[in-house]
């Protein structure tokens, strides 16, 4: 948990990702949709910064424009200083494998005919890395950090509780041992008592690892815990971007007053 | 909201009595080996008139499982073995099937997680809602239509008599689950279930649903909300029942469990409770996940997963035990001199 560096903007750090005003547009019958408008927003080197908003307004559009998985229709996003919409296919093999992602359903994102160990060794598999036994050393040793006992590596997938199968697909996120950590909604589809398990292990893991995340949510709370900087989207839009503490202790605006409004609180 | 007319509480039981009564409610299911599965293991509570009760547990605990053993709304291979269920001075789980289709939606409304799936997609909201009306015989039908759209209207559907017209596929999510309350309502139900209603809605929307039902139960609707979110219980329910693998483990009105909650496993959620404003408090996940139910811990189904536990005492069943007026617990550390919180 940053504690100090709350209140700088998180500008100081170096950007790791950069977008620049960058707009998606999708076409479809009933006329265009614009997905995300005019977006501008960066993460710095071990920043993690929290996008809330509600259903359909643009954030996981926004990761995967972050994550260069589909391409802008008008702006640009930078990685590292590079443009990822010139960068040539080869190379942006190389780079992918710095910025990873965590999704909402586990059970959806892992491979069911391949066992846990097997999860995690695919990515370094298709990344040419070590031999098949460095593979699976480092995939049982990734395992046990995301707290999943190495004996159970040989189940697949179905064999195991949504937050474990959480945690297997964190493991193999971070086989390729990325930079950037993008986590879409990582914790909507499990319960309260596995949620904070995961949120405890995604803590500890970026601070472990260095990481910069960006972290998705329709959860406040869960946002507030884990973000340094965090933005508020609303129809495509960033309508309020701030440090953490500043941001939802004092909400500019209306629109983010009207989402703090609408938490429940639970003790308070 | 412009409802008039009161629910429907002639048909519930004595007066000033419960609404709804719950008696050591057992449901099993059968496994694939043909092993029982205890899905419900002796439930027992009480709704009242113009009051909600929160049913809170983890996926798995039971808590919609016995909201199906109530409604006898479960699949062929589960089967209710024991228990009670006294609602309108009858047991429900004694009735013949015949009696019990007419009070399932009329005098027991029931709001769904998922109103994509509980609505029929082919019908507009029209024929949804006339053709239950009808079908229970409470009213003609040249009223139907009339009701169907002041329903419409007091859920908050904007120009109801137009939306009337439309397929469920039409509406966003808030407004087909406002649409679905329309219809669980639309009969002046003495009770209504409500299994998880805000879980796909966002946080905004979610606020303007519970204000809704919060509105019903101020009429006089006794309201059984099935979540796994402390803050809505918190928000609207009066009374909670903590479950856990099958078991309810604590009892108590809902400001009492969250204020201070006694059984180990209430305490463990609420530490794991990620809320606005407790940045600086840290986590306290329980460890482990919840048991398979084919292979459910002894006695207490929570002591390996509890930081508190003592061997051999948490291997003994352990009953609910009375602790004042209106709280239960089922942990022997809950009796007097025990308790070291």
């Amino acid at each position: 948990m940053t504690t100090s560096d709350v209140d700088s903007p998180g500008s100081a750090a170096r950007p790791l990702v950069a977008a620049h005003e960058v707009s998606k547009v999708f076409g479809s019958r009933a006329g265009e949709v614009r997905a995300v408008e005019n977006v501008s927003l960066h993460i710095g080197v071990g920043e993690t910064v929290g996008v809330v908003g509600e259903s359909g307004s643009g954030k996981s559009t926004l990761a995967r424009l972050l994550m260069g998985l589909q391409p802008c229709t008008s702006g640009r996003v930078e990685f590292d200083g590079q443009d990822l919409a010139t960068v040539p296919g080869k190379e942006l093999r190389v780079l992918r494998q710095r910025m990873q992602m965590v999704f909402q359903n586990p059970f959806g994102s892992l491979l069911p005919h391949y066992s846990a160990v097997a999860n995690v060794m695919e990515p370094l598999r298709l990344h040419g890395r070590g031999t098949k036994t460095s593979r699976r050393e480092q995939a049982d040793a990734l395992l046990e950090m995301v707290g999943i006992h190495p004996g159970f590596g040989e189940l697949y997938p179905s064999q195991f509780s949504g937050g474990q199968q959480q945690r297997i697909a964190i493991a193999r996120a971070l086989a390729l041992e990325p930079d950037l950590l993008v986590c879409d909604e990582p914790t909507s589809s499990l319960d309260v008592s596995i949620q904070a398990q995961i949120l405890a292990l995604l803590g500890e893991l970026r601070q472990k690892l260095g990481l910069s995340c960006l972290f998705i949510s329709h959860n406040l709370a869960v946002v507030e815990r884990l973000a340094d900087r965090v933005a508020v989207m609303s129809q495509g839009r960033i309508v309020e971007e701030g440090p953490t503490e500043r941001l939802f202790e004092a909400p500019e605006h209306p629109y983010t007053r009207q989402l703090l409004g609408a938490v429940l609180p639970v003790t308070m | 909201m412009t409802m008039t007319q009161a629910p429907s509480g002639s048909s519930s039981g004595t007066p000033g009595g419960p609404l709804l009564r719950v008696r050591d409610l057992h449901t099993e299911f059968r496994s694939e080996d043909g092993a029982a599965l205890r899905a419900v293991d002796g439930v027992s509570f009480d709704v009242e008139p113009g009051r909600a009760l929160a049913i809170v547990g983890e996926s798995g605990s039971g808590k919609s499982v016995s909201m199906r053993s109530v409604l006898r709304l479960l699949p062929r291979t589960g089967r209710v073995t024991a228990g009670e269920v006294w609602f309108g001075g009858q047991d429900l789980l004694r009735l013949p099937e015949r009696q019990m289709r007419r009070i399932r939606g009329r005098d027991i409304g029931m709001v769904f997680q998922n109103a994509m799936e509980a609505m029929n997609p082919t019908l507009t909201l029209e024929r949804q809602l006339t053709e239950h009306l009808l079908w229970h015989g409470v009213c003609t039908k040249s009223e139907a239509r009339e009701r169907a759209v002041r329903a419409l209207g007091d859920v908050g559907i904007p120009e109801p008599e137009r939306r009337i017209r439309v397929y469920p596929f039409q509406l966003s999510g808030g407004m087909r689950q406002r649409a679905m309350i329309a219809m669980a309502i639309v009969t002046r139900p003495a009770l209504l279930i409500a299994d998880e209603p805000t879980t796909a809605v966002d946080v905004t929307i979610q606020r303007q649903i519970l204000d809704l039902l919060a509105g019903l139960k101020d009429q006089g609707t006794g309201i059984i909300m099935v979540t796994h979110d402390l803050g809505v219980a918190r928000y609207f329910c009066d009374d909670s029942v903590v479950m856990y693998a099958g078991r309810v483990v604590e009892r108590a009105p809902t400001r009492e469990l969250l204020s201070r909650p006694r059984h180990p496993y209430a305490a463990g959620l609420l530490g794991s409770s990620v809320e606005l404003g407790s940045r600086d408090r840290p986590l306290h996940p329980i460890p482990g996940n919840p048991p398979d139910l084919a292979s459910r811990p002894r006695g207490c189904p929570f002591h390996p997963r509890c930081d508190r536990a003592v061997l051999p005492r948490c291997q003994d069943e352990q009953e609910l035990i009375q602790i004042g007026g209106a709280r239960a617990v089922a942990c022997w550390r809950a009796e007097d001199g025990h308790d070291d919180q």
